[in-house]
């Protein structure tokens, strides 16, 4: 029973532990891969919070596969304890994977430098209440609905999720670069590599909360900045 | 805060086990030039008389405020170490265990080299988060020394006084008149063949003369609050309220026979159900020449997929009754699979045979028809439909989960299954417990049982209960949820809803809506902690930072990996 | 099991037997020898290292003899206490008076004892809780069956170890007749391995070609040359290897894993020339080791054959019908008649369809027996020692109305001890035992509680 070296195990009671902002931040830091291993379905040691590991993962490796980072660097894979030979086999498994997609940059829609920044947008938006709110009732409601008895399915929940992280991310990007200086939605639309119309509707979401106002109209297009310094700190 | 962070490092050899693939004495060498690490000792074994002493002492001579120990695994020897830790005057809460055997000695056997580079990644990784341990206390929490069981039938009546017979005080409660439960209908309870109803009165008058019973009947549970060592019930009798506190919790509700409304031409007088015929062996009223029972009536099919486990053996229980008393009276037992399950049972089931009682199996996709003064079943051998005249028909129907279990699995916020019976903590490991502390499960209240079955489980659920009950105080690991932050909760409930163990509770304070831990209830799996959007919750000695901080370890001047 | 281990209040006697037990409920006197494991268990750490470097392999009981172990060992990896043991008779030092010693040498806490005999402890206890388990039922003994006889016929216990990530075949379903060749031929391959270097040498030494030397004896030329008429058959020996090797490896080669299985079940039980009784736990269990053989390799697919299929515990009827829709499983109401095996060395099932009423024979990858559960050998002794009775199957007999108590006071049984249960059932007795045995010792320890405070 031999597996790579590559391998560094940190130790959590449950796999509900996982956060997953701490996924986006192991990938800041320079992970090349990420495993999440917990028990089996069915046989959680804390009951249930393997399924609660298993969305929080889903939620993070789909933001990060928004914002540029090979899906297949993240893992979600189940072992008990007597199950030496399977965790082997899993670890070499996706250490090849790992291996495949070579350093991280190299397998990613996104370029270096570039995909740090972007990750670190995921790790806010994962940190985020919107996101986290609506992943919290994941269980509730897939299982016995929400407070009007409307159940969702699963497919249904991850639609919904899918399109909170294009918001979220596309917010948090617009923040940061009004951080920098004061931008029109053309402007930002041409880095952000988004199309104009919705830049502005953000832009606009973010005036009517008090986070953004107006900085000076050059020629035809409004320049936009942040006004409220608790944005500032949201961005951040 | 100005302390200065002293930590001692311990690299194990573990005989050759470690030190044979890893360079040890150059892993002790690395451990002296990481951050705050002011002494570092390699042992032949951390885990001997000598190794420990080693600890007890560095800790006293070189002020140590942080122990990491680099060898096996936690899961057997961090109790160990945690307690040298204390031991020699430190909070064992400052102890870190890094895993350099099974993660890296015995996984990476032939490579010296890169296990060794790997290994000072690891306790690096563990210094960081070392750094960053807060001593914690051991929660204690007092214990209320007395019991409640829900639920006066058997399986209630044998809880309530096996746990009285260890002397606590119970309070038994009882929603029906008298107690009894399902038993008081029966007539015979096999395979003892003992009498249902004195089974029953010879309990009740044991629970009712013990002095340690106190007996609660035509009684409702208004409320239920608290946690393990500390439940306040609410209960009203007559329309009097009562309050009173317990440390524990049996539930001991039963179940309820389905009444087979619209199957069969059930009437309640020629087509009957079993419960129904014992009350008539019971009456002395029984009197038919031709009998058939049908199995499985409103059981494994689409609208109750469940087996109901004690049916088949109710059936040839009473079959056997009925060749006893008459045994010129045809008994046909039309089933899908007769689950006589164990030695006694499957020894019933050859007795029935002998008796002349006759099986026959159906197809549950081809059903028997119950018609005037016939049965028509298709059989299988023959492969033709099959004529039996009858006079009685006896349909066996599942126990189904009682009507009350929705209202008490709220009071008490534990879980059912889909069939509304009460949900057990661990299918294998904890049948009689509920995931939350303090509170057990027995009997129908759980799933179909046999009278025997229900005696041994309520035995055993009072013997789990008896566990707490015996301290004074309940003392639990600090590794639990904290709520590090209370002005960033907004008292949402997110975290309740999904915590597995129902330790968390939302409480009003000076502040407004808070979550509230508590401590004894929680097991620390930190699902609340991830959850928080306000990040308001952390899990002690796994909060966002100590984990981060192992991450950051690992990458800042990581090997290549 | 660490939990036991663990716990202060626990004593516990592993490797060790029953010898005499005295007295009454509430005071038992009880002798216990502790078989000398010739290791100190207060020295050894469970390191392993001994286990590592002993020379001898034995077979690996634990994994149903399908591996093997060494002759110092743990009964399997999570065993506790974690303490090595010899096993006496495979030990070269102990069992065959060799010289070897290489575990005391090799073990750095200087626990290897070679001189340690069996221990007596003698025991005060105020009740006894039975909970001995049950043995699995031998299939040997039917013929039809042919177990034994068949090298793809295995038991459930067999299949289960098959099925473990942690067991022989690391979870990959290779087949019992493919793993037998495979070992076959590895034995074969050290043997011509050897007799290949030897040849060599020889050739080198002595300048001549094996094929030369074999003509030379068979041409009589060679006479009384004992070393040569060694050479030569040493070298026809060699080529016999090469041509029986050769087919075995491409047999081996074209080996596939099991992808067709069959389970028989009441193998043993509810059948009157063995046990009438029914094992209760079986059924479920064939459905569970159908389930995990197709979640392993989803075009496993498996026929269970059966009187009743009896699932009568929460989720038990559901998750049948779940194998039955999902997993390949298909159920076959019928006892089988007998097993065959056919040329490829598969398993051939000979039964009757009730449904269809035609005797039919299907062949199959491998065949599981679903073996009953029965009294362990040692219950009638052990009967003895306590002083209790067994039921008409021997199991130890319980009191329906009273279910955990023995025939005598202060004595209680739980578990398959009294009769076939599942897990979970075993695991609610054994709450309800100590229970029980609590009563008993309540007042006793009312009084030592008091007399201490």
């Amino acid at each position: 029973m031999q597996y790579t070296t590559d391998v560094r195990i940190i130790r959590l009671m449950c796999t509900g532990r996982v956060d997953p902002p701490m996924l986006a931040d192991a990938f800041m830091k320079g992970a090349d891969g990420v495993m999440v291993v917990g028990c089996h379905f069915g046989d959680c040691h804390y009951i249930t919070g393997n399924y609660q590991g298993k969305i929080k993962v889903g939620l993070a490796s789909r933001t990060l596969d928004y914002v540029g980072l090979n899906p297949r660097r993240v893992s979600f894979s189940q072992c008990s304890s007597a199950e030496g030979e399977r965790f082997v086999n899993m670890v070499s498994a996706f250490d090849q994977t790992i291996r495949e997609l070579g350093p991280l940059g190299n397998a990613e829609r996104v370029a270096l430098p570039e995909l740090k920044d972007k990750l670190a947008i995921a790790k806010t938006v994962l940190s985020r209440e919107k996101i986290r709110w609506v992943v919290g009732k994941f269980t509730e409601f897939t299982t016995t609905g929400n407070k009007y008895g409307e159940r969702f399915t699963e497919h249904e929940m991850w639609r919904t999720l899918d399109t909170i992280i294009m918001d979220e991310v596309a917010t948090y990007e617009i923040l940061r670069e009004l951080e920098n200086a004061p931008a029109s939605a053309k402007e930002m639309a041409a880095k952000l590599k988004l199309p104009p119309p919705h830049v502005l509707k953000y832009v606009l979401a973010l005036q009517r909360r008090g986070f953004v106002g107006l900085a000076e109209i050059d020629g035809t297009s409004p320049r936009y900045q942040i006004v409220d310094p608790m944005a500032k700190e949201e961005a951040a | 805060m100005a302390e200065e962070i002293r930590i001692g490092v311990f690299v194990c050899d573990c005989g050759s086990n470690i030190a044979g693939y890893l360079k040890v004495s150059e892993l002790a060498e690395y451990a002296k030039t990481l951050p705050n690490v002011v002494y570092v000792k390699e042992n032949l074994y951390t885990c001997s008389e000598s190794g420990i002493n080693e600890i007890k002492a560095a800790v006293k001579e070189q002020d140590l405020n942080r122990v990491v120990v680099a060898s096996c695994t936690p899961r057997t020897h961090e109790p160990l170490f945690r307690e040298t830790c204390a031991e020699g005057g430190l909070n064992p809460y400052l102890f870190e265990m890094v895993n350099i055997r099974d993660q890296c000695s015995w996984v990476h056997m032939q490579e010296k080299e890169e296990g060794t580079a790997k290994a000072k990644d690891l306790i690096r990784m563990g210094v960081a988060k070392a750094s960053l341990l807060q001593p914690q206390e051991p929660i204690e929490s007092p214990m209320d020394p007395r019991a409640m069981v829900i639920g006066g039938g058997i399986s209630g009546m044998t809880s309530a006084l096996a746990l009285a017979n260890r002397g606590y005080q119970v309070t038994l409660v009882e929603k029906a008149a008298e107690l009894g439960g399902l038993l008081l209908q029966l007539d015979k309870i096999g395979p003892a063949n003992a009498d249902a109803a004195s089974v029953a009165e010879k309990h009740a008058q044991q629970v009712q003369g013990h002095p340690k019973i106190k007996t609660l009947t035509a009684t409702k549970i208004d409320a239920i609050n608290g946690y393990i060592g500390n439940f306040k019930v609410t209960t009203s009798t007559n329309g009097v309220q009562e309050e009173f506190g317990v440390g524990v919790i049996v539930v001991a509700t039963g179940a309820r026979v389905l009444k087979p409304v619209g199957l069969f031409n059930y009437d309640g007088e020629k087509v009957i159900t079993q419960l129904e015929l014992e009350s008539l062996f019971k009456k002395g009223a029984f009197n038919a020449k031709n009998v058939v029972m049908i199995q499985c009536v409103g059981a494994r099919n689409e609208e109750r997929k469940y087996c109901s486990r004690i049916c088949c053996m109710v059936a040839i229980k009473n079959a056997i009754a009925i060749k006893e008393r008459s045994p010129d009276t045809g008994v046909h037992i039309l089933y899908r699979d007769i689950q006589a399950y164990g030695t006694e049972n499957e020894e019933l089931y050859q007795y029935a045979k002998q008796l002349g009682v006759r099986f026959l199996k159906y197809d549950q996709a081809k059903p028997p028809k119950v018609e005037e003064g016939r049965v028509t079943v298709y059989h299988h051998l023959l492969g033709r439909d099959l004529e039996l005249p009858v006079d009685l028909v006896v349909l066996s129907t599942p126990l189904i989960a009682g009507e009350d279990n929705e209202t008490i699995s709220r009071l008490l916020r534990v879980s059912l299954d889909e069939n509304k019976f009460f949900l057990e903590g661990h299918v294998k490991l904890k049948p009689l417990d509920f995931a939350n502390d303090g509170i057990y499960l027995c009997g129908n209240a759980h799933y179909p049982a046999t009278v025997r079955e229900a005696i041994s489980q309520a035995l055993g659920a009072a013997s789990r209960a008896s566990i707490p009950l015996s301290r004074d105080v309940m003392t639990v690991e600090p590794i639990v949820s904290t709520l590090v932050d209370e002005d960033a909760c907004r008292g949402c409930g997110l975290c309740v809803a999904l915590c597995p163990y129902g330790a968390l509770e939302i409480v009003r304070t000076e502040k407004g809506r808070k979550v509230k831990v508590i401590p004894v209830a929680c097991k620390g799996c930190g699902v609340c902690a991830a959850t928080c959007y306000q990040h308001a919750l952390t899990i002690n000695s796994y909060t966002d930072e100590q984990i981060g901080q192992q991450i950051e370890a690992f990458l800042e001047t990581g090997t290549e990996g | 099991m660490l939990d036991v281990g663990r716990h202060p209040r626990i004593n516990l006697l592993a490797y060790s037997e029953v010898e005499n037990v005295s007295g009454d409920a509430g005071n038992f006197r009880v002798k216990v020898r502790k078989k000398a494991r010739f290791v100190n268990e207060d020295l050894c750490t469970g390191c392993g290292t001994c286990a590592e470097k002993c020379p001898t392999m034995t077979v690996d009981v634990f994994n149903a003899e399908l591996g093997s172990r060494k002759a110092i060992y743990k009964y399997f990896p999570q065993g506790i206490p974690s303490i090595y043991t010899i096993d006496k008779d495979a030990c070269r030092q102990l069992g065959q008076g060799k010289k070897c010693g290489i575990c005391a040498k090799v073990c750095q806490a200087k626990a290897v004892d070679f001189e340690q005999n069996d221990g007596e402890i003698q025991l005060h206890v105020g009740a006894i809780v039975v909970a001995t388990g049950y043995d699995v039922f031998d299939p040997s003994v039917i013929p039809e069956h042919g177990y034994g006889r068949i090298a793809n016929v295995v038991t459930a216990l067999e299949f289960e170890r098959l099925l473990s990530a942690s067991g022989p075949t690391a979870g990959h379903l290779d087949r019992p007749s493919d793993m037998a060749l495979e070992k076959e031929i590895d034995d074969l391959e050290k043997e011509h391995k050897k007799l290949s270097r030897q040849l060599k040498q020889l050739e080198e030494k002595h300048g001549k070609s094996s094929a030369q030397v074999m003509d030379l004896v068979k041409s009589g030329a060679a006479a009384a040359d004992k070393d040569l008429h060694n050479w030569a058959a040493s070298a026809e020996r060699f080529g016999e290897l090469e041509a029986r090797l050769e087919p075995m490896r491409q047999k081996i080669g074209a080996a596939q894993p099991a992808k067709k299985l069959a389970f028989i079940q009441c193998v043993g039980s509810r059948d009157f020339r063995f046990n009438k009784f029914c094992s209760s736990y079986c059924c479920m269990h064939s459905v569970k080791e159908a389930m995990i053989a197709n979640e392993h390799d989803n075009e496993v697919s498996s026929s269970i054959f059966c009187m009743d299929l009896r699932a009568v515990g929460r989720g038990f009827e559901e998750y049948k019908l779940r194998g039955g829709k999902q997993a390949n499983i298909k159920y076959v109401r019928g006892r089988v008649a007998e097993i065959t095996e056919d040329d490829a060395l598969n398993p051939v099932v000979w039964f009757e369809s009730t449904t269809s009423r035609q005797v039919l024979h299907e062949t199959f990858d491998m065949v599981v027996l679903a073996t009953a559960c029965v009294p362990t050998a040692g219950t009638p002794k052990l009967a003895e020692l306590l002083g209790i009775e067994l039921d008409s199957n021997g199991f130890f007999k319980t009191d329906p109305l009273a279910p955990l108590n023995a025939t005598r006071d202060g004595i209680f049984v739980c578990g398959c001890a009294q009769g076939p249960m599942d897990i979970p059932e075993s695991v609610a007795q054994a709450s309800s035992a100590a229970a029980r045995a609590a009563e008993v010792v309540a007042p006793a320890r009312q009084v030592a509680a008091a007399g201490s405070q």
